[in-house]
């Protein structure tokens, strides 16, 4: 399968969200001739029981995983949203961040998506890669493509709210920093957030800005 | 000019082709689809005025630069980061024979008739692919083949290919953690590996500059470097750390852009012209398109006059009450106080908007390349407010013959 048509099963025409698709790596999977990979796993949905009108989902688990559990969702009714947004390194380079797996992975889960019957205006499960942030790098000759989500890759709270989403549940070790400033936003906004492994029921977090981040100067 | 609306039912595929053979990589902007529905008409006499505009201000702009960096204590005036005013003296080697200077001028059409340019992006321009690419598959999408456009990316590989002879390697600098950078990078990267050329994909700090040449220190990809392709702005090289980009400013390997392109960048250009006309370069383009210009002196923001900052890019904290989102407009006005010297006052022009078939007015800034001197395409963006920014809709533009 192409990129463009692994792309248009996660977006397809009219179906509500799928603006936020990220084209970036599944324009990869033509560029780098991507196949699916042998390993997948059908990742069991633990943290909720149901679909919930008013509950997006943000999975920040590492990308194989993310989309596994993504497209599990899938069978309770929630469309899986990748907004994968790393690039691919220079050929012969080593990479802070691997682009390879979650490219094979996007095409697998597209073959399982294609036969799930979703509603056109299911809510989202925003798919993420936990590794997206680490740009250690032990050697400057090291392609740093590492990359952070940023509030203008996902909707505004107000657009959340107007199409009746209140919650967001973040499935994740931990909510990470980029994550975090988009949040506190969606917090001030009225949304509440939740937090999950995966494994148990989400529980309710307030976020709160560390002394660092009050001191920030105010991004306009 | 005029728009034209993509049918309806040819959109979403239209939107495709725009993502997966024009490289547009960031088609959402928060809420906001940032590929228009419609394409943008330019008459024949349109076109040839602008290029003949563009140009000019153009030849303005090189002498300027030039003179500027021989030159320090009329630059010193642009307010440039300590970083880059230390930088000068060894900007002195720099040849522009060996260079390719590119720039993109951005003009407005004005309610009285008139064309209005806001800035140059002298540094750093984007937009390569939706200049070049996305033309050609909107006029066959709305069926209107006849129709001409100038592609961006053409140009540019004629003038490489006059500098470099389809031999050698070109690094693409660029901020690897942005797809929205290396989707620039990519399209112009692809159209000259066709001529030849050797590209490498890296970071700023991938070069390492002896005896002021370029080389790469990419992990398998050590070589000598024959044409440094930026997309880096200089004002964030600077802050690199461990601080090895002092090369690029005295580097010897051709550059587009070398860092001379600093001076125009700076929006606090029009408080230099006098010194420049002074010196005998007039500025009789610039003048006549650039609103009045001045200093923030103080805090009482007059009704036709707006804060831009000094260093902004993509519309980003220009005061346009009317194009602010919930309380920026304050927050600006706030950051101004704080920082007075980061921000100009400029006279506020009225944007003739050109009506969509929907009937909403459309707001457009027509971004039009320069390189080696000569008018190199455009790139056109679109917005239902009059302030072209990160929210605003890439618009292809086609030429009636």
């Amino acid at each position: 399968m192409s990129g463009r048509e692994v792309f248009k099963i996660y977006a397809p025409a009219s179906a509500k969200w799928t603006d936020w698709v990220r084209p970036v790596l599944f324009v990869a999977i033509d560029t780098y001739n991507r196949k699916p990979i042998g390993d997948w796993q059908d990742r069991k949905v633990m943290f909720i029981k149901e679909y919930q009108q008013d509950t997006a989902i943000f999975i920040d688990l590492p990308g194989k995983e993310s989309i596994e559990l993504g497209i599990n969702l899938g069978y309770f009714g929630y469309r899986p949203i990748p907004v994968f947004n790393g690039t691919d390194e220079q050929r012969g380079s080593q990479a802070t961040t691997n682009t390879y797996l979650i490219e094979s992975c996007l095409i697998n889960g597209s073959e399982k998506l294609k036969n799930i019957q979703l509603k056109s205006d299911a809510n989202p499960a925003f798919l993420l890669d936990s590794y997206r942030t680490n740009r250690y790098r032990t050697k400057e000759s090291i392609f740093d493509n590492s990359w952070d989500l940023y509030k203008q890759d996902v909707p505004s709270a107000k657009y959340f709210k107007q199409n009746g989403i209140n919650k967001i549940i973040i499935v994740g070790d931990t909510i990470q920093r980029d994550i975090k400033k988009i949040l506190l936003k969606f917090q001030e906004e009225g949304i509440e957030i939740y937090i999950t492994d995966g494994y148990v029921f989400p529980k309710k977090v307030i976020l709160t800005k560390t002394i660092k981040e009050r001191f920030e100067r105010e991004e306009i | 000019m005029k728009l034209i609306k993509i049918p309806e039912d040819k959109y979403y595929e239209y939107k495709i082709q725009a993502m997966f053979d024009c490289y547009k990589w960031d088609p959402q902007f928060c809420d906001t689809n940032t590929l228009s529905r419609y394409v943008l008409i330019l008459t024949k006499k349109e076109n040839e005025e602008i290029i003949k505009l563009t140009e000019s201000l153009d030849r303005e702009t090189r002498l300027a630069e030039e003179y500027l960096n021989k030159n320090i204590n009329v630059a010193k005036k642009l307010a440039l980061p300590r970083k880059i005013l230390e930088q000068i003296p060894n900007m002195q080697s720099y040849d522009k024979s060996q260079n390719i200077r590119l720039m993109r001028y951005d003009f407005h059409p004005s309610t009285d008739n008139n064309w209005v340019v806001t800035e140059v992006n002298s540094d750093c321009p984007g937009g390569f692919a939706e200049s070049s690419l996305l033309p050609n598959i909107a006029r066959k999408i709305i069926d209107m083949t006849e129709l001409e456009y100038n592609s961006f990316g053409e140009k540019m590989v004629e003038a490489i290919n006059k500098k470099l002879n389809k031999k050698g390697t070109i690094m693409m600098v660029h901020c690897t953690c942005f797809s929205d950078d290396r989707q620039v990078m990519q399209y112009m990267g692809d159209r000259l590996e066709k001529e030849g050329y050797k590209i490498i994909y890296g970071a700023a700090d991938h070069i390492k500059f002896k005896e002021n040449k370029a080389y790469c220190i990419l992990d398998n990809n050590q070589m000598s470097i024959d044409l440094i392709f930026r997309f880096t702005p200089l004002e964030w090289l600077i802050q690199m750390k461990p601080r090895r980009w002092d090369g690029y400013f005295s580097s010897i390997t051709k550059s587009c852009n070398h860092p001379i392109s600093i001076y125009a960048q700076s929006k606090r250009f029009p408080f230099v012209w006098k010194d420049l006309e002074k010196a005998g370069i007039s500025m009789k383009t610039w003048k006549k398109l650039l609103p009045e210009t001045f200093e923030v002196k103080n805090f009482s923001l007059d009704e036709g006059f707006i804060y831009k900052p000094v260093y902004g890019r993509v519309g980003e904290k220009i005061s346009i009450k009317e194009a602010c989102k919930e309380d920026e407009y304050e927050k600006i006005l706030k950051d101004v106080k704080k920082h007075p010297k980061q921000y100009l006052l400029q006279k506020k022009f009225q944007s003739k908007p050109l009506i969509g078939e929907d009937g909403k007015e459309y707001h457009i800034c027509l971004g039009s390349y320069t390189i080696e001197g000569e008018h190199a395409g455009y790139y056109a963006r679109m917005s239902i407010y009059p302030r072209i920014d990160s929210y605003a809709e890439d618009i292809p533009v086609l030429i009636e013959k």
